[in-house]
Formats: structure tokens, C-alpha cells, sequence
């Protein structure tokens, strides 16, 4: 009797949690599809049948923005790409070491240092874009990639500190005292024993890197003032902007900008929620 | 014999120095010179009138912040501000806790293809986000029309971006639909570093759900709570490229929040001593929130 | 630093030897930024041409859309190095930045020049600053009503009404023949700006915006205060689109060219947005007419008046001379008149409007040239900070927001703040 309600209890309580999940699963599927197969409908239907699959598909707009040169695709997807592939690299490269530093290395300031940067979890790149960019400006970096690239390492760095300072802290003493006896110093240990044993961290690293440089709109905005340096983002306020009442052309054009972030997502979200969650958990 | 070990020690020293030099140095200096000194010289400009060309000149002391504190358009947008603060903690996190605790614990089928699903819209950049729902809400073509439409063809057109009393809680929508999922996989993590064995202590020993949500699930995830929170207000004020995308802010400044408003009266219309005191405005906020808050949580945890 | 202090060095030397000025000689590049989206192919036609003729010369198109283009120039101006050519109005904004040394001083070229006497002084006047040339236009019109003749004889007009009065009460028997009597497309702020300019220049003319110049007016005067009131009454008909506040210029167009909205008050690139914008790709051809503001009774200004403007492009300070010489071929009657041909726009070489084919670009044009007093769009004519304070105060007096004495009052503290 007592196992009978239960059960039944835990049917109702499933079939509820199952009813909340469908219910959120249609508010962000249903914007999704509309992107997607409103970029294969005449305005008419975009109008009239909102909801239903267009019969039938009209691949010409994806087509035409794939192949022929209506806007600029490929060329912002392109600039997306190097900025976001240097930017990584970049944070990386310099994060590493410094939050090795930090954690391993044994010197007066080193707390110091380490608050230092944290400061900068505070820093919103908003609040510092005015200056930000004269600063660029008196560099001669405005309209260049690297106007772009600096300052979104600079902003990284915050996050990225907290999150390999706290891995390579865990790295037991033993590890590094074997290294040792083997005659290499700190940098040794630091390339023979830490990096290799940190890859899925610095994976993680890598990836919010370059979502947050993939995503970005503000810093391009206001750096990039030759439409050839274009990315994705701005590629698609631009497209928006020219089209402005083509609607199903707009949609098909965002879809296909949403492609490569979806894909980074499905192909590496093991690591992306990860790091979202060790730096939280850590903070 | 002291002689050489001091010598020893100095030269140890300096090659620790170096080396700290080295590895140190690049971060520290990108670091410096693109996040900490911009903001230093925000406070400085924010006392010129100032157009951004040529050296400023013509100082003004406090006068941004005096004409800044009184702009009833700047008063809108820190309101609004406060309001994202406000219902990302009093309806998004909650969204968010309650479907991490759904998804969360794998003894639903199909639980991970939900919880990844849920974190899709937080991949997508703000700016497709905003121009995809700016055609949701399109008085036109827009889907939210379409159904109206259907459903009783006689109705008016809505157009939520195009009214200023609509556009803030139609963007706000967005807001939640976009961030939820982020902080739902946050709390996923934190529930998955409890224990299973205390809960089911608790089942054997007669506790409800309820109760064991109560009792055992929220406390544990404190600390992962009070994360997003700040994280949550942080983020909120700091908010512009979505606002930005769905209309610059406007009708009326119906969105106008303090980044927006920036850009717009700093960088638009050649005012950058006064877009600086904004700038300052909205770090002094943030500084004061971070810092009560761990206040706050530091007496908690004491206390 | 030590390598630019060197370059500027060298180009002083050049100026002085005059062997940069002459200029011709080496490899050129220009940038140049339209926001023409309509007619991308005519100018890349008209680079290829001109870099055809001269092989030493590159010339690198951006095109923006009008919105994205006043967004982008805030901050390429702030960053000191503008493009060689690129889209202005001329009027205050292109002042301000002449007064920051941002754009070239293009004077010798066009003054007592072939190239000058090929333009009216009036129209060459209006990208002048402090008795400097710094740019040229290629189009110079006028803001009128564009209307759907169909819609207007189904409410029982076979003419546009010529005074306020006629005006408003068409637009409640257009709307109670079922059709959206006028769309605003006031997201975009600066079509909203249109009505209240010409409002006020109707009902206080010339003086009143004189006054304000010589300081002896204010925004805060009848004249402006009366043409916020006549449009807070035009919003009480609730004549607008759906959505008015949130609508791009494009949005609006679309309406008119897809036979949905009876008018809009726009400038001469009315027909090509409207025809660009409708889903037939053509607009409403035969029934689309134009007719100028109307008056209003007891006002000072003169129905002739007219509130205009149009295209052009000025010069950035680091322009080769090339950048010149290719605006000086942009604005040839030749070239000139190869644009007017297509109906967009009002062209400014003398001899070019005889080009003009489409009628109704030539009625805009006789509306220009009988205008006793010109006024450039207010968003223009003033710094960008007055500009924008304008558009924004508008808005809120359509949104009803703010009334017509709040949004004066506001206009006036912007001007005051930058003087």
C-alpha cells in the first residue's frame, strides 16, 4: 500500500518535472526553428505560417549568402576566427606562466599580485571603454586586430588567473620534488609535469576565452572602423542594417552566424561547463 | 663561509626574480595598461568638459557628476539597472534552481539532453540573440503578431520594441530566456558535489522532498548561490550589447541602461569628460555592491 | 612616436617643396565610405572608372547603412583618423569636425574653380565652415510629403491639402477609410525631427531659427513651443503605423511601398527606400505623388520654405589629393547626371537635373529651387549633442512622454551645455 502511493507519487512528480522540461524546451526551441527555417520562407509566409516548414524549401538565400557575394559571410566569419584563435592563444600563453607563478613560486608579493588581478573581476570592459579607447588610439591600434585582441586578453585575465592558479595549486609537492631530483627547476617542472597534466583545464580556459571573444560586439564596435575587419557580430547588426525589411534573408544569415558557436558548443561543452563551474565553485 | 652563502642566496634571489620577471611581467603589464589604467583615467577626465580631441583642458571639477546625478534620463537607466538586478535574482536564479534540481540529478531520463539544451541560448552571441528576438517581437512579421493574429484576427498589432512602456520587460524576457541556462549548469555542478549519502539518509530517517530540499539540498548550495548572485549583479549592471541590438535602448529611452547611455552621451555626442563620470558612476556601484556583499557573507559565516 | 614625428617632418618638407600637393604622381590610396545601399554598383562602377584612368590610384568602398553609418562616425572621428571621403550633411556636424582639425581644408579646389562654378554658392555653402570648403554634395533636396494618390481620392482628396488645418482633418478620413493614414518611422528618430522642424518653421520662418543663432531666441520660443502642441494633437489621432516609436525609416517606407500607409514625410530618397523596402521590389509606381508641408495659419514662414539637405561627402585631413580629384569626378555634371538619372536623387551640378527623368525628382527639384529660405535637417545643422538632443526631445513628445515645454526646455539646455 505505502510502495503503491509512493510510486504513484514519484509518477506524478515525474510526469511534472517531464511537463516543465517540454515547456522550457519550446520557449528556446521555437526561436531557433523560426531562425532557421524562416531564412527558407518568402516574406509572405514568414507572415502567414510562422510556425510551419516551408514547402517547399527555398535554399536560395542560404545559397546566396554562401556562394555568391550577398553580404560578407565567409569574410566576417574569417575575422572571427583570427581574432578569436590569436586572443586564445594569447591568454593562454601569458595566463599560464603567471598563475604558475603564483601558485608555486614562493615570493613576498605573490598575494599581492594574485589580489591585484582579481580587482579586474570588477573591471567591467564598459566601464573602461572611453579610455580604453584613447589608450588604443595613443597606441595606434584602433581599426587594427590587435586593438581588439590586447584589450580581450587583458579582460581574461582575471578569470583565467583564478581559474589555473587554483589547478595548479592542487598539483601535489611530491610531483614537483621528483622533478627536482631529476635537476630540473621550477620552469622545468612547469613544462614537463604541469602542462601536461593540465590539459583539460587550460582546455577550458581556451574555450571561454573564445566564447567571449567570439561574442563580443561592444570592443569591434568601437575599434574596427573598416568593414573588412567586420566580425560576425557586427557582420550581423551590418546585414541587418542593409536589409533591414528582408526579414527572411536576415534570419538565414543569423542562422548560418550561429552555426559555428552551436557547433564549438556541442563539440566541447564538457570542458565549457567545466570551467563555468570550477570557477564558480572556486571563486 | 656566511660570505658565500649570502652571495649564493643573493644571486638565487635575483635569478627568482627574473624568472618571476618573466613570467609575471607580459600579464602584469597588459593587464595594467588595458584594464586598470583606463579606469584611473576615467576619474580623470570625468572632471573636463571634454570632446576626446586634443588634451582636456577645460576642467570642470564635479559638474559631470552634478548634471549627471540630476539627467532624469540617467535616473531611467540606473532604475532599470537595479530592475534587471532585481528580477534576475527574484525570477531568474530561482528558474534556474529549480530546473537544476530537476535536470540535475539524472533520475530523469532524457535529463542531459535538456540540461545541455537548456545552456544553448547562453552560446549565442548577444547580438544574434537580440536581432532574433527582434523579429520575434516584430509588429509585421513577428512571431508574437502571427499568433495573435491566429488566434483572434481581430486584435490590435503589438509591437513591444516600439512602445517605451513595453520595450524594458520585453527585452528583460530575453534576458532571462538568454542567461537562465548558465546559472541552472552552475547549480548542477554544486548539487553534484553533495553527497548522495546524506540525502538518503535523510529519505531513510522520513524526510519528504520538501524537506530534503529544505533542509539539506539549499544549505549545501549556499556558497554556489551567493556566486551567481554576484555574478548575476554584476553582470546586470554591466549589460549593453543585447540592450544595444534590440533597439540602442530606445523608444524614449524606454531601455536606456548605464552602459547604453555611455555610449550614447559619451561616445556619440562628443562628450567624453561626461561619458567618463558615467563610467566612474557605474564602477563606484560596483565596487561598493562587492564590497558589502562579501562583507555581508564574511559576518554570515562568522556569525 | 620618434618614427611619427619623423613622417610628419617629411610632410612638412613635402608641403614646403610642394611635392605632396602636387600629388598626382605617386600611388594613392582612398577610403571612402557611402551609405548609398541602394546604389552599391553605381559607385563601385564610378571607382573602377575613375582608378581605370588612374592606375597609380586604389580606392577602397565601405558602405554603411544610414544608421550604422552615424554610429560608426562617432567613433572613427574620435579615433583622429577619418576616412579620405566619406558621407557627411554637412551643417554643424561637419563642423565640429572641421573645428577638430579632422577634415582637410579643400578650399583652393573649388573656390573661383571650374569645379566651384559648377554648383550654386548656396549649395556649396552648406559644406562650408568658417568661410572653408571641407566637402562637396552630390544631392541636394528637399523634405516632402510622399503620398499614395489612390488612398487620398478613395478619402476624397484629389489634391495634397496646403494647409495644417486641411492636412489633419484628411489624414481622420484617410484613417476611416481603413488604411494607416501616415507612417513615422520614428525609431529612427530624425523622420520625427522633419515634422517638428518644418512645424516651426511654418509658424515662426526664418527669424526664428536666426534668433537662436545670433542669441537673441530661444528653443523655448512660441514658435517651437506651437510646433511641439500641433503634434502632440496629430498624435491624439493615433494616425501612426502600429509601432511608430520602434519604426526604421525603412519599416515605414516598406508601408507606403507596399500600399499599406498612405504617406510619409521624408527626404528625396523616399521613392527608392519605398521601392527597395516593398516585398514587389517597385513600390507603388503611378500612384505615388509629392506635395510640400503645408502652412499654417498666422504663421511667419512661408510655404515655400523648405527644410532639405541631401548628400555628399567631405574630406578627412589625411586625404591624398587623389581623394579630391575624385570627388571633384564624383560631383561632374556627367557623373552627376548618371545618378539623377536613376530618380533618387536631387543632383547639384548645374546642368545635370536635366537628367532628371522621373517627375516627380523633378518636382522636389522646382520645390528647392523656388525655396526663399533653406534650412538644412536640424539634426545636421547643429552639433551632434544639439542634433541629438532634438531627435531625442521628438520622440518624446510623440511618445507623449514629455510635453512640448519640457521637450523645448530640454533642446535649449542641450544648446546652452554646447555652445
Amino acid at each position: 500500500m505505502m510502495a503503491v502511493t509512493t510510486y504513484r507519487r514519484q509518477v506524478v512528480s515525474s510526469t511534472l518535472k517531464y511537463a516543465v522540461c517540454v515547456v522550457v524546451f519550446i520557449v528556446i526551441a521555437v526561436p531557433l526553428y523560426i531562425a532557421i527555417f524562416g531564412g527558407m520562407k518568402s516574406m509572405g509566409e514568414l507572415q502567414t505560417a510562422p510556425l510551419s516548414v516551408p514547402l517547399p524549401l527555398v535554399t536560395t538565400m542560404y545559397t546566396d549568402l554562401l556562394l555568391s557575394h550577398v553580404g560578407s559571410f565567409w569574410r566576417d566569419l574569417g575575422n572571427s576566427l583570427v581574432i578569436g584563435a590569436v586572443t586564445l592563444f594569447l591568454d593562454l600563453a601569458l595566463c599560464s606562466v603567471a598563475a604558475f607563478a603564483l601558485a608555486r613560486i614562493k615570493f613576498r608579493l605573490s598575494g599581492l599580485i594574485y589580489n591585484y588581478f582579481l580587482l579586474g573581476l570588477l573591471f567591467p570592459l564598459a566601464v573602461a571603454i572611453l579610455p580604453l579607447y584613447l589608450t588604443l588610439r595613443t597606441l595606434g591600434l584602433v581599426n587594427s586586430y590587435w586593438g581588439v585582441i590586447l584589450p580581450q586578453v587583458a579582460f581574461q585575465v582575471p578569470w583565467n588567473i583564478v581559474l589555473l592558479r587554483g589547478f595548479f595549486q592542487s598539483i601535489p609537492r611530491d610531483l614537483e620534488d621528483a622533478v627536482a631530483i631529476d635537476g630540473y627547476g621550477p620552469l622545468g617542472f612547469f613544462f614537463y609535469a604541469v602542462l601536461p597534466l593540465s590539459t583539460p583545464i587550460l582546455a577550458t580556459a581556451a574555450i571561454i576565452a573564445l566564447v567571449a571573444s567570439w561574442n563580443n560586439f561592444f570592443l569591434p564596435l568601437l575599434v574596427f572602423n573598416d568593414a573588412a575587419k567586420f566580425t560576425l557580430p557586427m557582420g550581423v547588426m551590418d546585414f541587418m542594417g542593409q536589409h533591414i525589411t528582408g526579414w527572411n534573408i536576415i534570419l538565414a544569415f543569423l542562422t548560418l552566424a550561429m552555426i559555428p558557436a552551436v557547433a564549438l558548443f556541442i563539440f566541447a561543452q564538457k570542458y565549457i561547463v567545466a570551467g563555468l563551474t570550477s570557477g564558480a565553485v572556486k571563486g | 663561509m656566511t660570505k658565500q652563502i649570502s652571495a649564493g642566496f643573493r644571486k638565487k634571489r635575483r635569478a627568482t626574480f627574473f624568472l618571476l620577471l618573466l613570467l609575471i611581467g607580459p600579464v602584469f603589464v597588459v593587464f595594467t595598461v588595458f584594464v586598470i589604467l583606463p579606469v584611473f583615467q576615467a576619474a580623470a577626465y570625468s572632471l573636463y568638459r571634454w570632446n576626446g580631441l586634443g588634451p582636456p583642458t577645460d576642467f570642470r571639477g564635479l559638474q559631470n557628476f552634478v548634471v549627471l546625478v540630476k539627467d532624469t534620463i540617467f535616473q531611467k537607466a540606473l532604475t532599470h539597472n537595479i530592475l534587471i538586478v532585481v528580477f534576475s535574482l527574484v525570477v531568474e536564479l530561482p528558474i534556474a534552481l529549480s530546473l537544476a534540481i530537476i535536470v540535475g540529478r539524472g533520475r530523469l531520463k532524457l535529463a542531459v539532453f535538456f540540461r545541455t539544451f537548456f545552456f544553448l541560448p547562453f552560446v549565442l552571441s548577444e547580438v544574434i540573440t537580440g536581432v532574433l528576438w527582434q523579429f520575434i517581437y516584430q509588429p509585421q512579421y513577428g512571431l508574437i503578431n502571427s499568433l495573435v493574429k491566429t488566434f483572434s484576427p481581430a486584435s490590435h498589432v503589438i509591437a513591444p520594441l516600439g512602445d517605451p512602456s513595453t520595450v524594458f520587460w520585453a527585452i528583460l524576457i530575453v534576458i532571462i530566456w538568454k542567461y537562465f541556462g548558465l546559472h541552472m549548469t552552475i547549480y548542477i555542478a554544486g548539487l553534484q558535489g553533495i553527497p548522495s549519502e546524506l540525502e538518503e539518509a535523510a529519505r531513510i530517517d522520513g524526510a519528504s522532498s520538501a524537506q530534503v530540499l529544505r533542509f539539506i539540498v539549499l544549505p549545501l548550495l549556499a556558497t554556489t548561490i551567493q556566486i551567481t548572485v554576484f555574478f548575476s549583479i554584476i553582470g546586470s549592471f554591466q549589460i549593453f550589447d543585447l540592450i544595444w541590438a534590440m533597439g540602442q535602448g530606445d523608444p524614449v529611452n524606454g531601455a536606456e541602461t548605464m552602459v547604453t547611455y555611455l555610449y550614447k552621451f559619451g561616445f556619440q555626442r562628443f562628450n567624453l569628460g561626461y561619458g567618463s563620470s558615467v563610467a566612474v558612476v557605474i564602477f563606484v556601484i560596483c565596487l561598493t555592491f562587492s564590497i558589502v556583499y562579501q562583507r555581508l557573507l564574511l559576518r554570515e559565516r562568522q556569525g | 612616436m620618434k618614427r611619427y614625428v619623423a613622417i610628419a617632418a617629411v610632410c612638412v618638407a613635402g608641403f614646403l617643396f610642394a611635392a605632396c600637393s602636387a600629388g598626382s604622381t605617386g600611388p594613392a590610396k582612398v577610403s571612402f565610405w557611402h551609405i548609398d545601399v541602394q546604389h552599391k554598383d553605381f559607385w563601385q562602377g564610378l571607382a573602377n572608372k575613375y582608378t581605370a584612368a588612374h592606375p597609380n590610384v586604389t580606392i577602397t568602398i565601405t558602405v554603411l547603412d544610414n544608421e550604422a553609418f552615424k554610429a560608426k562616425a562617432a567613433t572613427v572621428m574620435q579615433s583622429g583618423n577619418p576616412p579620405d571621403l566619406f558621407q557627411s550633411w554637412g551643417g554643424g556636424v561637419m563642423a565640429e569636425y572641421a573645428s577638430a582639425g579632422l577634415l582637410r581644408d579643400i578650399t583652393k579646389w573649388v573656390k573661383g574653380t571650374d569645379w566651384g562654378k559648377t554648383m550654386a554658392p548656396g549649395v556649396i555653402a552648406v559644406y562650408s565652415y568658417k568661410g572653408k570648403q571641407y566637402g562637396m554634395p552630390y544631392d541636394m533636396g528637399a523634405v516632402t510629403f510622399w503620398y499614395n494618390k489612390d488612398m487620398l481620392a478613395k478619402a476624397g482628396y484629389t489634391s495634397f491639402p496646403n494647409t495644417w488645418d486641411d492636412f489633419v482633418a484628411m489624414l481622420t478620413k484617410l484613417k476611416s477609410t481603413g488604411v494607416t493614414p501616415v507612417a513615422l518611422s520614428e525609431g529612427d528618430k530624425w523622420p520625427g525631427m522633419f515634422w517638428w522642424a518644418y512645424l516651426a518653421m511654418r509658424i515662426g520662418g526664418e527669424p526664428a531659427f536666426d534668433n537662436i543663432l545670433s542669441g537673441q531666441g530661444k528653443f523655448t520660443d512660441p514658435p517651437f513651443i506651437q510646433a511641439g502642441q500641433k503634434l502632440v494633437q496629430l498624435s491624439g489621432l493615433k494616425v501612426f503605423e502600429d509601432g511608430f516609436l520602434g519604426a526604421k525609416q525603412a519599416d515605414g517606407a516598406a508601408l507606403v511601398g507596399n500600399a499599406k500607409a498612405a504617406m510619409e514625410l521624408m527626404g528625396q530618397w523616399g521613392p527608392s527606400v519605398e521601392a527597395s523596402s516593398a516585398v514587389n521590389k517597385v513600390g507603388i509606381g503611378a500612384s505615388l505623388d509629392t506635395a510640400p508641408f503645408p502652412t499654417v495659419a498666422g504663421g511667419a514662414g512661408a510655404g515655400t520654405d523648405v527644410l532639405g539637405g541631401g548628400n555628399g561627402f567631405a574630406v578627412g585631413k589625411n586625404a591624398p589629393d587623389a581623394a579630391v580629384d575624385f570627388l571633384k569626378f564624383v560631383t561632374s555634371v556627367d557623373n552627376n547626371s548618371t545618378l539623377a538619372a536613376t530618380g533618387s536623387i536631387v543632383p547639384t551640378a548645374i546642368g545635370a537635373d536635366a537628367a532628371i527623368t522621373d517627375p516627380l525628382m523633378k518636382a522636389v527639384k522646382g520645390i528647392v529651387d523656388k525655396a526663399g529660405y533653406f534650412q538644412l535637417y536640424l539634426d545636421q545643422f547643429y552639433t551632434p549633442a544639439v542634433g541629438g538632443a532634438i531627435n531625442d526631445a521628438v520622440q518624446q513628445i510623440f511618445a507623449g512622454t514629455q510635453t512640448p515645454d519640457q521637450a523645448a526646455a530640454a533642446i535649449q539646455a542641450a544648446y546652452d551645455a554646447n555652445k
